[in-house]
């Protein structure tokens, strides 16, 4: 530790001290108003003492603030303005203090107490602009802003220009606030181009072309923990796509006017580019999982007599609408099957696995049109419940395991368009139906199981250690 | 008056006075002075959750602790077989292949790699070690693994490795639970008991979260590894055997008719809910809801827990040893236990921790044997979880708690008798599989000799964040109030593997 970073270390105090006279000549001022009043006259002995306190406090304040103005991370114009109002509020208060020593008039004394009030919540104001930026309590009003993508969604990606449409948005959502027009962190600044080729203190920023060297993405990809990490940890963190689409530019050699489509693209990049074009954002949920649309509420009645009879019946994930219903300590009597067809619309996972659902069964659950899971496995169904699922056209999985479906049954669901799974371990499929049912699906993943592992010498032998040493 | 009636008496009497007695002066003042204090705490700290955005309700319901609850958002898996290899297998001779490694060994191992580490074993300067298996690629994903796992080793376009997991604990224990509750010390729920705590059980004639153990000796860390920490003690692994009565004394005796146990429990049970009325602890209504589900367990546990009516060519696919404790037969349990929807199936196999102090526990007769025991049950689970349409809703895991050191052990400076490697904690190599996982794939690399990860490195927090996000739950919303903050599973870390997911 140098001598020279002393007053460095005792401005960096400022952000704590300054509360101090703030509370305090806010009472003193709240005390000098509340006497108007004769039934609080008791506290105005008090006064001058609270103000003296006050005064004190906010000369230190002013000093350790302007030690902390002089480490140069601060917007100039903005510290000018709270270092002022600061000051002003340090001689104010102290004049007041010699006011009541000369015993001014009472009116006069109200009427500072009232400016003063105005102007610490004035200098308050500022200083918590320099922290937190000066969009800090706007942006609770907007409070989506949270949650939401750094980067608006463009609608054609590869018609946007790199920088303009994606990276200076991500830069001015996530950087901006401490290295942009307001306040310079390290002396970096990001929100021009020769601003982010100029770098900070520690030097460059970026290196066209060499993303692994350049200081930014290094410090993108160190753990939170670490104290050089960017963001730190307690602002809003890039995605991991986010992280790569700077990486990608950088590589590319950071360009400021190129389109994405002039660039070069790895297949990598390419479907994380994707993901920030409209519509494109969604990679959590793969689509199709429960209909895209919405839907309503399910009869709670029919809910609570399903559960009654052992089915499990609960919504797919949190406050969906939607419901998965599954029979593992049920059995599929005419009566529960029969309520279960109630669930026409919700109704998306359905596992019935050795149940004792028949065709007949089946039958009942023709209507069930928003159903994309079905698991029949271990029960007697057979190809003629087969005819039930053709209008199932949401269906992506379908489990027949250990049934009596045939190939036959299996062709009536060559029309399910959204079919990427389909079990026939066991079921009544012919060996010789293999070939021609993968013809038949081309892009269904079918699974006749049946799979062995052989038993090898190894598996039943052991090595031995030598027997002498 | 009998002798009995008078015994009766006596007994009776000796009850009363015990109750008498529970309710002094002392008692008095305690009670008030904690209730009154209780109540004006309550009052102030209400405040505290004022205007707070918090969406994380408790989701303990103490009188259907296991009622089966959605997840927050859409769970690619439903259930998870967590297979740990006790006592950490070797990544070197399994999955991490590194010829470099092969041209040190046996000299002096370089400063660099033992400056400022601390080491279980070693002391001074150990001789670098190569690998003692012969490696090859495999499948369209040419990821390596060693010829000591060759039924896997045609497994591994269905799985994902994660070849840099790195630790900060390099001892058993607090490794073990480290990977399991979030904590190197004790008192933290496992992630059983944080999925049994979320999304409750399917199956409400069976646990939610059971455990299985083979290899002769528990894991180190004791039963706190599948325990429920500061969750409701519901949550807490049940320990199952697959050997004899899955659940100890789950027989009724000789003389105890289904008709009697059923009053026994009424009985029971009625006295828990009136101590409830009093004391109103939901741990009792907890209590009371565990003794209902013991009573049907005792008849469904026999039948699903029984491997023997399963056909012949699963018992050989699976490699089974039937009567005996072994970890082919947890393997075949967990995929039945799986499919009659139980939550989370936890396995434990001992005996992997290959330091070279004798012929078990070295890496060319222990650990190849530990090898053999295990490969063809691990094949066969995938295979039959894929089979019967279970692998997409089944999330399989297969760890140990840390990796072992590219250096030769020398216990106290001394070389040890047979060939072994020390705990290592930089890096190690994990595989999932199925659950939304990709397939085929590699995430992560280790340096020339795999001493530490140089890419995709990621730690126990990491990986619990990725089952949870299997499961449907964001680690970092996923909560339980206790001691006055929300704890989570990932305590203050993690980042799920997003590489990985599907």
């Amino acid at each position: 530790m140098t001598l020279l970073s002393i007053p460095d270390l005792i401005g960096r105090f400022h952000p704590v001290l300054v509360h101090l006279p703030i509370g305090i000549l806010l009472l003193a001022c709240l005390f000098q108003l509340l006497t108007i009043n004769s039934r609080y006259a008791a506290l105005r002995a008090s006064v001058p003492f609270v103000y003296l306190l006050g005064g004190l406090g906010a000369v230190f304040s002013s000093i350790t603030g302007y030690l902390l103005s002089q480490s140069g991370d601060y917007d100039g114009d903005m510290v000018g303005l709270h270092q002022w109002l600061g000051i002003s509020v340090s001689i104010i208060s102290l004049g007041v203090y010699l006011m009541y020593r000369k015993k001014v008039r009472e009116a006069l004394l109200n009427l500072t107490a009232v400016v003063l009030i105005v102007l610490i919540t004035l200098t308050g104001h500022y200083g918590g602009s320099l922290t937190h930026g000066s969009d800090y309590i706007t942006s609770a009003l907007n409070d989506e802003g949270k949650g939401k993508a750094a980067v608006p969604p463009v609608p054609n990606v590869q018609q946007a220009v790199a920088y303009t449409h994606m990276i200076q948005p991500l830069l001015k959502n996530r950087c901006y606030s401490c290295h942009g027009a307001d306040k310079q962190k390290g002396k970096l600044r990001l929100d021009t181009r020769e601003f982010i080729l100029k770098g900070g203190e520690d030097g460059k920023a970026i290196l066209p072309g060499s993303a692994e060297e350049s200081e930014l993405i290094k410090r993108l990809l160190l753990p939170s923990s670490n104290e050089d990490h960017m963001p730190p940890k307690e602002k809003p963190q890039l995605t991991q796509e986010e992280i790569q689409l700077l990486t990608w530019w950088i590589t590319e050699g950071a360009d400021f006017n190129k389109k994405v489509a002039e660039l070069k693209q790895s297949e990598k990049i390419k479907p994380v580019l994707l993901s920030f074009q409209t519509g494109g954002a969604k990679t959590a949920e793969a689509p199709g999982d429960v209909p895209a649309e919405e839907v309503t509420k399910a009869d709670a009645a029919l809910i609570a007599q399903l559960k009654q009879a052992g089915v499990v019946v609960i919504p797919v994930k949190g406050n969906s609408n939607y419901l998965s219903a599954s029979f593992v300590t049920a059995k599929a009597t005419p009566e529960i099957l029969k309520l279960l067809s109630g669930l026409k619309k919700q109704l998306v996972w359905l596992n019935i696995s050795g149940a004792g659902l028949d065709d007949k069964g089946l039958k009942m659950l023709s209507g069930l049109n928003a159903v994309v899971r079905i698991n029949l496995s271990n029960n007697a169904v057979a190809d003629q419940g087969m005819a039930s699922l053709k209008e199932l056209k949401h269906l992506q999985y379908v489990n027949l395991v250990a049934t009596k479906v045939t190939v036959a049954g299996v062709e009536q669901l060559k029309d399910l368009e959204r079919l990427n799974s389909l079990y026939l371990y066991q079921s009544a499929v012919n060996k010789n139906d293999v070939g021609r049912l993968k013809k038949m699906f081309p892009k269904v993943n079918l699974d006749f199981g049946g799979y062995i592992v052989p038993t090898l010498a190894k598996d039943t032998t052991e090595v031995k250690p030598p027997v002498s040493k | 008056m009998t002798r009995d009636e008078l015994n009766a008496h006596r007994l009776i009497k000796e009850a009363q006075e015990t109750q008498l007695r529970s309710f002094t002066r002392r008692h008095f003042l305690k009670e008030s002075a904690m209730g009154l204090g209780a109540l004006a705490m309550g009052s102030l700290l209400g405040g505290c959750n004022f205007g707070s955005k918090s969406s994380n309700p408790v989701l303990y319901d103490p009188a259907h602790p296991l009622l089966p609850k959605s997840p927050p958002f859409l769970g690619k898996a439903k259930s998870v077989i967590y297979l740990h290899m006790a006592g950490a297998p070797s990544q070197l001779e399994l999955f991490d292949y590194k010829p470099e490694l092969m041209k040190m060994d046996g000299q002096d191992c370089p400063q660099s790699l033992l400056a400022g580490k601390k080491f279980a074993f070693i002391t001074g300067v150990p001789k670098m070690l190569g690998p003692q298996a012969s490696f090859a690629q495999h499948g369209q994903s040419r990821a390596w693994v060693s010829e000591n796992l060759p039924h896997f080793s045609t497994m591994v376009d269905d799985v994902s490795f994660l070849k840099a997991v790195s630790t900060d604990q390099f001892n058993h224990a607090p490794a073990q639970l480290l990977i399991h509750t979030g904590s190197p010390r004790l008192g933290r729920p496992s992630m059983g008991s944080w999925a049994t705590y979320g999304l409750g059980t399917e199956n409400q004639n069976l646990p939610g979260f059971v455990v299985l153990t083979s290899g002769g000796s528990f894991p180190d860390a004791g039963k706190s590894i599948w325990g429920s920490g500061f969750l409701p003690s519901v949550y807490q692994g049940v320990q199952c055997r697959s050997e004899g009565d899955p659940v100890l004394f789950i027989k009724d005796p000789n003389g105890m008719s289904r008709d009697l146990r059923k009053a026994s429990i009424d009985a029971i049970n009625a006295s828990n809910e009136q101590e409830y009325a009093n004391y109103n602890d939901p741990e009792i209504l907890s209590r009371v809801a565990q003794y209902e589900m013991a009573y049907r367990m005792q008849i469904s546990a026999p039948e699903v827990m029984n491997i023997n009516d399963e056909p012949q060519y699963i018992h050989e696919m699976y490699g089974t040893q039937p009567g005996k404790a072994c970890f082919a037969n947890n393997v075949l349990l967990a995929r039945k236990l799986v499919e009659k929807g139980v939550r989370y199936v936890q396995l434990f196999d001992w005996g992997w921790d290959a330091h070279g102090d004798g012929p078990n526990n070295s890496l060319n007769i222990g650990l190849k044997n530990k090898c053999r025991s295990i490969d063809k049950p691990i094949t066969a689970l995938l295979l039959d979880l894929k089979q019967r349409g279970l692998l997409e809703e089944t999330l399989v895991v297969w760890g140990g708690e840390f990796g072992r050191t590219p250096m030769m052990e020398n216990r106290n400076g001394v070389q040890n008798p047979y060939n072994g490697r020390d705990h290592h904690t930089d890096a190690f190599t994990i595989w999932m599989a199925g659950g939304g996982i990709k397939k085929g794939y590699t995430h992560g690399e280790t340096d020339e000799i795999g001493y530490s990860g140089i890419s995709g490195k990621v730690d126990a927090f990491d990986i619990q964040a990725t089952i949870l996000n299997q499961l449907g739950f964001d680690h970092e919303q996923f909560t339980y109030p206790f001691q006055g903050r929300p704890f989570r599973l990932t305590d203050v870390a993690g980042k799920v593997i997003h590489d990985i997911v599907a």
